[in-house]
């Protein structure tokens, strides 16, 4: 157990953790690329950038179209991002790791909030299963793995909950530990090749549909020829 | 959080077909809407030929990419979407719509759903998923509320316009705006409404004299003239049905006295490219700038229509040279600047009736117009009423994205597009109901018709021409008028 807990926190995260990097950067470097190629097509090159701003920051920071729109759904939300986004990246026993293995470091939770957003998460997230399931709007149009993301996400964090604060024998938190790392491991892995690569791509979201509606001019003429249809009527 | 649904009856009247079988299994395709007959063969290859050859040549391939990645399907347009909330039909869903052109540009045109497509054998385009696009593009009123509400930035009225787009090359486009955008683009009298010029002049002058007889004030359209402010491009249907919107068009630039213009070589604002296909779209925005150009006009104004203004302010731009395109206003930025110039005067309590704004969705949701219709009108009516939503999250008079042309669909606009809205007037309680767009007025006119609402429904300049006060010097003394105690 032991050998497999250090080949999946160390070879296998590095692995894990480059594609993450790599992905994110891969999808993030396309869709800026792909917006500013059709800036460069687009015949009007003016931009709202004042609008695109305030669009942009109503949705990064989800207060003001919350109270009239699934508004339980909506706060649960908000606050199963909050945890998912804050504990990762800023919980004490990460940081270290990142202080031992490449020596950086940067400020921490306090172990009570970071207890309090490890279990806001996770039941804020079984909350947002339950009613993907019973919404009737919600459950048509949802794939598979709008299910199964929520559930792989708490897993590390219930996974990491036991192992920081319940008195768990040796072998057990070896176990969860295993579990923990591994989960996180495969998250990483599959960040940049579905959904939830919009935490990247999203602060883009309005530039890319103000972009889209800013077509490139003579495209008639290019379309016909391309259809076969020139001088056909109407 | 559902809060109108119709009922089993609404719902029959709504979905009825008025189309015969023998067209509809003849063109294989069962929509509510007419449609010229076409290539019925081989159907999913000729869409997916179009759909290639619009990615090639437009930017829309950018916004698809993106947004595959982005849907969390989190279901928030639903609760927004007045077609979902009237017939709670998840297949009304804007996110449902939206995925049905998602998963044919994921499947054929990603390389994951590509090759995903060919290790499983499965998820061609099928003749069974275009009729279900050609159904629910069609449903959908465009009105792009549902992108407002979207955490991921999905534009979903973006992409039925697209779905829209694809359709229309491969034939399947209503009947109703193909015939209008023949007539306009080669027909002999270049318009939708099929006006002739004799006819246009005919109505004009008629116009003018019923304002003499009514103001004693020679209001004048000009017609033809050269190098004036505003060459004039209204939907042409306003000429035939909103004559009183025209009167106080004119009415407002006699009394400011600057120059404005229509122009007999081209006077039609009407644009459903918007609605059904971007090279449409080029090929009117084209046509307007060249009326304007050859009368060597500073601006283009358009009339009270939403999608009119839309086209031209927004896609000027693209297909007319960029910044060196001629600037677009809309009648209503013209009224409220020359009235907060103190250059136009209205008579304070003039409308003494409740009063509600309606805004159309193609001006407001950008947040381009809202709130000058609002101060012009609170200046001359004594009780005027706000409706909730409104604004930027305004609920679509049930009539957008072309729809409202489509005779035929009547009943879907009325029972299902417009119920959100029926009960959002019934609310406000108003008594005139004021539409700066030729199709929302059109709409919210066969909408109270149709629900039973007791409301005038009229455009903003219409109330503009009863509150305006002329400058004395204006105003002709009539003949037979007494002048003062002279004998």
């Amino acid at each position: 157990m032991e050998s497999w807990l250090e080949f999946a926190r160390g070879p296998l995260f590095r692995l894990s953790f480059a594609i993450l990097i790599l992905g994110l950067l891969r999808i993030l470097f396309l869709d800026i690329w792909g917006a500013y190629k059709a800036y460069r097509k687009a015949g009007d090159k003016s931009m709202p950038w004042k609008l695109i701003f305030s669009r942009s920051m109503e949705w990064l920071f989800p207060v003001k179209r919350v109270a009239h729109n699934r508004p339980v759904y909506s706060i649960f939300s908000i606050l199963f991002h909050i945890g998912l986004i804050l504990v990762p990246i800023f919980l004490f026993a990460h940081v270290k790791l990142w202080k031992r293995s490449v020596g950086i470091s940067w400020m921490t939770l306090p172990y009570n909030l970071a207890y309090w957003l490890t279990v806001s998460t996770i039941v804020f997230a079984i909350a947002l299963i339950i009613g993907r399931i019973f919404n009737k709007s919600s459950s048509f149009i949802s794939r598979k793995q709008d299910y199964l993301w929520p559930v792989l996400l708490i897993i590390p964090f219930i996974t990491g909950f036991v192992c920081a604060n319940l008195n768990v024998d040796p072998k057990s938190y070896q176990f969860f530990m295993l579990m923990h790392v591994l989960s996180g491991d495969l998250i990483f892995v599959l960040i940049p090749f579905t959904k939830i690569a919009h935490c990247v791509l999203m602060p883009l979201s309005q530039v890319v549909c103000t972009l889209a509606w800013k077509f490139p001019p003579n495209t008639d003429e290019d379309i016909c020829t391309t259809l076969n249809k020139k001088g056909a009527p109407v | 959080m559902r809060t109108t649904v119709v009922t089993d009856e609404e719902r029959k009247k709504a979905f009825k077909s008025l189309r015969k079988a023998e067209v509809v299994e003849k063109q294989k395709l069962d929509v509510r809407y007419h449609i010229e007959d076409f290539d019925v063969n081989d159907r999913p290859r000729r869409f997916l030929e179009a759909f290639a050859a619009i990615l090639k040549h437009s930017n829309y391939k950018m916004a698809l990419d993106h947004f595959i990645k982005m849907s969390a399907k989190c279901s928030r347009c639903a609760v927004t979407c007045q077609v979902y909330q009237a017939t709670g039909d998840p297949k009304d869903i804007p996110c449902y719509r939206s995925e049905l052109l998602l998963s044919v540009y994921r499947r054929h045109f990603t390389v994951g759903g590509l090759l995903k497509g060919r290790l499983l054998g499965s998820g061609y385009l099928t003749d069974e998923k275009i009729q279900e696009m050609a159904e629910s593009f069609w449903n959908c009123t465009a009105c792009r509320r549902c992108s407002l509400e979207c955490p991921s930035g999905i534009d979903h009225g973006l992409i039925t316009h697209l779905g829209r787009y694809i359709l229309s090359e491969i034939g399947i486009a209503p009947r109703a705006l193909v015939v209008s955008t023949r007539e306009q683009l080669e027909g002999a009298t270049q318009n939708t409404s099929a006006i002739p010029v004799p006819a246009l002049k005919d109505t004009l002058e008629f116009l003018e004299d019923d304002m003499f007889e009514e103001k004693s004030v020679h209001i004048k359209f000009p017609i033809d003239v050269e190098e004036t402010d505003y060459v004039f491009f209204p939907a042409v249907s306003d000429f035939l049905m909103e004559a009183e919107s025209l009167m106080g068009i004119a009415a407002v630039f006699t009394a400011t006295g600057d120059s404005w213009t229509t122009g007999t070589g081209y006077f039609d604002g009407i644009n459903y490219g918007l609605f059904y296909s971007d090279r449409m779209l080029e090929r009117i925005v084209k046509k307007v700038d060249e009326e304007a150009r050859r009368l060597k006009g500073k601006n283009i104004l358009i009339g009270e229509c939403g999608h009119a203004s839309r086209s031209a302010k927004y896609f000027m731009p693209t297909y007319c040279g960029g910044k060196d395109a001629p600037p677009v206003i809309n009648i209503m930025e013209y009224t409220y600047k020359v009235w907060k110039e103190g250059r136009l005067k209205l008579k304070p309590d003039a409308i003494s009736e409740r009063v509600a704004y309606h805004d159309p969705c193609n001006i407001a949701r950008q947040r381009w117009i809202i709130n000058q219709p609002r101060e012009l009108l609170k200046a001359f009516c004594k009780n005027y009423v706000e409706m909730t939503p409104s604004g930027e999250n305004n609920i679509c008079c049930g009539g957008g994205g072309g729809t409202v042309s489509i005779d035929e669909i009547r009943p879907y606009r009325t029972t299902v597009g417009g119920k959100l809205k029926a009960d959002q007037i019934r609310k406000s309680g108003c008594e005139i109901l004021v539409a700066p767009c030729a199709n929302c007025k059109k709409q919210l006119r066969e909408l109270v018709e149709d629900q039973g609402i007791d409301c005038q429904v009229v455009g903003l300049h219409d109330l503009i021409y009863k509150a305006i006060i002329f400058d004395d010097s204006l105003v002709t003394k009539k003949e037979n008028e007494p002048e003062g105690k002279e004998d």
